[in-house]
């Protein structure tokens, strides 16, 4: 039923595949990265480590790859709220190693996570902080990833002129708008896992041409959730439909919501929580990352990742209790949980 | 349970909230507890996850123990392919199907476009479309026969009841049934007879742990070698009696004359007993049947119309009344011969006791119906109640999905039997063949017209597609996954009026570029589906790749071909800079052949135009080093002042321009420059000391020198010019 493709070196911490699931990044604890890539082009292959390198001297929390079309290249984020960006060069095809593109040394708050946008013609990288702060950086050259303006810098809060208190933020989850295309509007989502409620809900962002600044244009959380800390968020491929789908986990499971555009004259969007899946039920185990994502203990263990197949049909799920769910709408409508892997040896 | 579960009220498709999530253990090798998993979609549908052990667990391992278990395993990353696909069809064979069932699927829509085109042009209708999907649905069926036909011997052996064939696949006959309730019009005609025949290939398949007619008679035929007095064995009596239940005469023929009265050296001492065993036979063979054909060699009486037919029957009903209450049974002193044959009079006469002990799967008991107990024609309704009973009867449990399946169709319910064959026959992705049935029996269902709203409405539920639509997609899906498959993926998407194209764009923008027919290959299906925004992305993606590993020329060439003027203009610039920036030969000669490649019409706005001019430029004072022909040197003289005078040459380069003009300014033969010419040199030379004296300006990169030289060459130059005027 499993195939093995890849071994990975003991101090692992975080991983991740790039466009086309063929080559693998991989950060350890000892601040170093690597990349694995796949043996053929064909599917199931194995993965052999092509390259290994010192990023910085504190561990790396999170790696992701940047869109393909601006080159191999990766952002890590270190636990020390460092962020980098690398990418693979050479000036001819034997020269062709890893290399530092910029460093985003910590002046202030930590960077929590980090994801680039795909709007093709230029590149938009949003960065979370630790004091619920998301600055939006462009890219100014299209062939190097070492020249960053500074767009946009705001707070996760809709009400943007009211005073809020300074929080704590331990985790960040950002999802951009999947569609492509120059002429799409550039949207992104955004919802914190903080000690302030204001900035935890997940707010849709989207940049406004005309006043050139980004707008909070839905709030994917009821009333009265609104203090819900967000675990992950995930915005579905969207094929054709005429709604959006987006996955949202709290710690009381994953939402699914639909989100579409009420008013095309004053751009107005409605949305709707269709479900609330139970998610990854089963007393939190305590996890070895530093900050702690889930210190307590709740019914429902902390959801890791949300991950959408290509067709936005099928949302895989992995959590606390060691498990990786598939869940599936019916030809009803109605979600459900469609298969359970467990990779926790059969704890619960 | 996670993630159950009501039903809305008014569910179109009966889904039971009943069923259990499958779990499955992942085997990944990995120590635990585990700290993180992680997960991704790496090739269309497969799920790649990632085991990783916590770090911390490592360090403590080693102080405790000293030795590590794992030594320096840190994780493991596994493909998981879920759902246990059918085991009697091979991986190739998968692939032999899905390849061909590509072309009778495309030949399908291509003609029910032409319909759809045609019926708008005239008042034609689809009244005969369900031909055409039968004739697909049969190019279907031969991908599903099993491909090695059993060996078959010149002299058949008496002692063969049962033909040794494949057996045959549960898609087959799931496809066969499909067929039959939804294509196949001429077949609803003759259906009660369709259900015998179809008993008779599939009854194998009907319980993989359950006695069944087949699995009787195979049994009783592995023992007949053996067998000294046949008709001694009660088994022998009782697979009669079942193979007779279902209608096949020819195993009860054939049994009957392996009966021990026909054996020459007993002949004359059990006369009236063989006699009675002919008289079974001849009647067995001479059933009648109310059906469109009977194969040839195969016994029984074939009536097409129904008066005959009862005419038929009534008679031949008389002979078994007559043989039944002859007298001759007083006479047969083999009590196993009496009974047996008379509970085969009992069968045929349609006696429900004798028929239900002789049939074990609730299908054979169903089938018996037609054969002995309502042989006329019955309505859906009467089946499907029939049915009913003889599952009650039989206490069969609704567990097997052809069981639901056939249920489904006799009760008329289009959604139980989608929802059937979405639930016992898929939907997990990784059941390639059951997807694929899937996908092409809806073929088979919308030949119904009935059916057509339910699978061909659109649904918000489903994002706005029909069921159709949906399964095509998923099934898309699941040959994008591999391959060897991806490339008939498209063709079922190009069906998809709503989201084929978006899931095909997706798919294609996910391809890896290191392989270059793959390129192509995506680039093909891109222009066939006129995607040109993703055939420019991946070419796009193709000329970054290129560009950043050193291929330069290469990623020029598909930057300009995915039109990213963005891209090339920036190139220019970047060579603009290089060449401004350095005044030796070696540098230009470098990115001479990449200034080639961008062409002269890109860069307008970089100053790509310029680029040229200076290439040509240096090329003819390159000329001039080695012919010394005065008119060539006068040519690089024209070339320098156009590039002098042209307003897009940056400031960069006028610095370079004017140290390689000394050469030409120290020409030895006449002065080459005049007056006017060198003055626009000087201005020019003297625009760039101006400009060193504002702040922030770039230093030039020319040592003082140098500078002096042309600075000298320049007055030089213009006392000989204006003596010479």
């Amino acid at each position: 039923m499993e195939k093995e493709l890849a071994t990975l070196g003991k101090g692992v911490r975080c991983c991740s595949w790039n466009y086309c699931g063929k080559r693998l990044a991989v950060g350890y604890n000892d601040g170093s990265a690597a990349v694995h890539d796949s043996d053929s082009l064909s599917s199931s292959s194995t993965f052999s480590r092509s390259s290994k390198w010192t990023v910085h001297a504190s561990s790396i929390k999170n790696i992701i790859w940047i869109p393909p079309d601006f080159g191999d290249a990766i952002a890590c984020i270190c636990v020390d709220g460092t962020l980098s960006l690398w990418e693979e060069a050479g000036e001819d095809a034997h020269s062709v190693t890893w290399k530092k593109c910029v460093v985003f040394e910590r002046s202030g708050p930590r960077v929590l996570e980090v994801q680039f946008g795909f709007p093709t013609k230029y590149l938009k990288m949003v960065v979370a902080y630790s004091d619920g702060h998301v600055k939006v950086y462009e890219l100014l050259d299209l062939l190097v990833l070492n020249k960053w303006q500074l767009q946009a810098n705001f707070k996760n809060v809709v009400d943007s002129v009211s005073v809020f208190g300074k929080p704590t933020c331990t985790s960040a989850s950002i999802a951009w708008s999947p569609r492509r295309g120059e002429n799409q509007q550039s949207s992104f989502l955004l919802g914190f896992n903080s000690d302030l409620p204001q900035f935890n809900s997940c707010k849709m962002w989207e940049f406004e041409e005309h006043h050139q600044r980004w707008l909070p244009v839905a709030e994917l959380s009821l009333p009265e959730d609104r203090d819900d800390r967000v675990h992950a968020l995930a915005w579905a491929p969207n094929i054709g439909r005429p709604f959006e789908v987006i996955a949202v986990a709290t710690y009381k499971g994953i939402a699914i919501w639909h989100v579409w555009l009420e008013s095309e004259t004053d751009h107005r969007f409605s949305s709707e929580k269709i479900v609330l899946l139970s998610g990854h039920v089963g007393e939190v185990k305590p996890t070895f990352s530093y900050p702690p994502v889930c210190s307590f203990i709740m019914r429902n263990a902390c959801v890791w990742q949300l991950e959408w197949d290509i067709s936005g049909m099928t949302l895989a799920s992995t959590g606390g209790d060691g498990m990786v769910r598939l869940w599936q709408s019916n030809l009803n409508g109605v979600w459900h949980e469609h298969a359970t892997l467990d990779c926790g040896g059969g704890k619960q | 349970m996670p993630g159950r579960l009501m039903e809305p009220d008014g569910a179109l498709i009966p889904f039971s909230t009943e069923v259990d999530v499958p779990l499955y253990n992942i085997q990944h090798g990995v120590k635990l507890p585990i700290f993180r998993i992680f997960v991704s979609w790496s090739r269309s549908n497969l799920l790649q996850v990632a085991c990783i052990r916590p770090f911390e667990d490592d360090f403590n391992n080693e102080e405790d123990t000293g030795t590590s278990d794992g030594g320096d395993l840190g994780g493991k990353v596994v493909e998981v392919k879920l759902g246990a696909s059918d085991p009697q069809i091979s991986e190739a064979q998968r692939r032999r199907i899905a390849y061909g069932s590509v072309s009778p699927f495309a030949f399908l829509q291509g003609r029910k476009n032409a319909l759809a085109m045609m019926s708008r042009m005239s008042s034609s209708s689809f009244g005969d479309w369900w031909q055409h999907v039968l004739e697909y649905s049969r190019s279907i069926l031969e991908l599903l026969e099993n491909t090695n036909p059993p060996s078959r011997s010149v002299i058949e052996d008496p002692r063969i009841v049962l033909k040794l064939v494949n057996k045959p696949t549960g898609l087959k006959a799931a496809w066969q049934l499909m067929e039959m309730f939804y294509v196949d019009k001429h077949s609803l005609t003759w259906l009660p007879e369709q259900l015998v025949d179809w008993v008779a290939e599939y009854d194998c398949i009907l319980s993989e742990t359950e006695v069944t007619v087949h699995s009787k008679l195979f049994k009783l035929q592995e023992k007949l070698v053996n067998l000294q007095v046949i008709e001694d064995d009660p088994e022998y009596w009782e697979a009669l009696s079942s193979a007779l239940t279902v209608g096949w005469l020819d195993a009860v023929v054939k049994l009957l004359r392996l009966h021990g009265s026909y054996q020459l050296n007993q002949m004359d001492s059990r006369e009236t007993e063989n006699g009675l065993v002919e008289a079974v036979a001849v009647l067995v063979s001479t059933m009648p049947r109310l059906r469109h054909d009977l194969p040839a060699g195969k016994l029984g009486q074939c009536y097409k119309t129904k008066p005959d037919f009862i005419k038929a029957w009534e008679k031949w009903r008389g002979q078994i009344t007559k043989l039944d209450c002859s007298a001759f049974w007083v006479h047969c002193g083999h009590r196993q011969t009496r009974e047996g044959l008379r509970n085969l009079l009992q069968i045929m006469l349609g006696n429900m006791n004798n028929i239900s002990n002789a049939s074990f799967h609730w299908m054979e008991l169903f089938v018996s119906h037609f054969l002995y107990i309502k042989p006329l024609t019955m309505s859906f309704e009467e089946m499907h109640r029939l049915a009913q009973k003889c599952l009650q009867l039989k206490s069969s449990s609704l567990s097997n999905g052809l069981t639901r399946l056939i249920v489904g169709a006799l009760g008329e319910n289009i959604e139980v039997v989608i929802a059937e064959c979405s639930k016992s026959f898929g939907p997990w992705y990784g059941m390639k063949c059951i997807l694929l049935m899937i996908t092409h029996a809806l073929e088979l269902l919308a030949a119904d017209s009935n059916q057509n709203e339910i699978l061909f409405s659109e649904r918000y539920n489903l994002g706005g597609i029909s069921i159709v639509e949906l399964h095509r997609i998923v099934y898309a899906q699941v040959l994008f996954s591999h391959s060897l498959t991806s490339q008939i993926a498209p063709t079922y998407l190009a069906s998809c009026p709503k989201q084929g194209l978006g899931l095909l764009e997706i798919s294609l923008s996910r391809q890896p570029v290191q392989n270059y027919t793959l390129i192509l290959k995506d680039l093909e299906i891109c222009r066939l589906y006129e995607l040109d925004k993703i055939c420019s992305f991946v070419k796009k993606i193709t000329g970054m790749h290129q560009w950043k590993h050193g291929r330069k020329g290469s990623g020029i060439y598909w930057f300009q071909k995915a039109g990213d003027e963005s891209r090339l203009n920036q190139i220019a610039q970047q060579l603009f800079e290089c060449i401004g920036s350095s005044n030796t030969n070696e540098t230009f000669k470098q990115w001479e052949g990449l200034i080639e490649l961008l062409g002269p019409d890109v860069g307008t706005a970089g100053g790509l135009g310029f680029l040229h001019r200076y290439r040509d430029f240096k090329n003819s004072l390159r000329h001039v080093q080695y012919g010394r022909a005065t008119d060539t040197a006068r040519h690089s003289v024209e070339l320098l002042i156009q590039l002098l005078k042209s307003p897009s040459t940056p400031q960069l380069l006028w610095l370079p321009l004017l140290h390689d003009s000394v050469k030409l300014l120290n020409w030895k033969d006449r002065p080459l420059l005049n007056a006017a010419e060198t003055n626009l040199l000087l201005s020019k030379l003297q625009e760039l000391s101006m400009l060193q004296l504002l702040p922030d300006s770039p230093q030039l990169d020319l040592p003082p020198l140098e500078l002096a030289s042309i600075r000298l060459a320049l007055a030089t130059n213009l006392s000989r010019a204006f003596l010479e005027e």
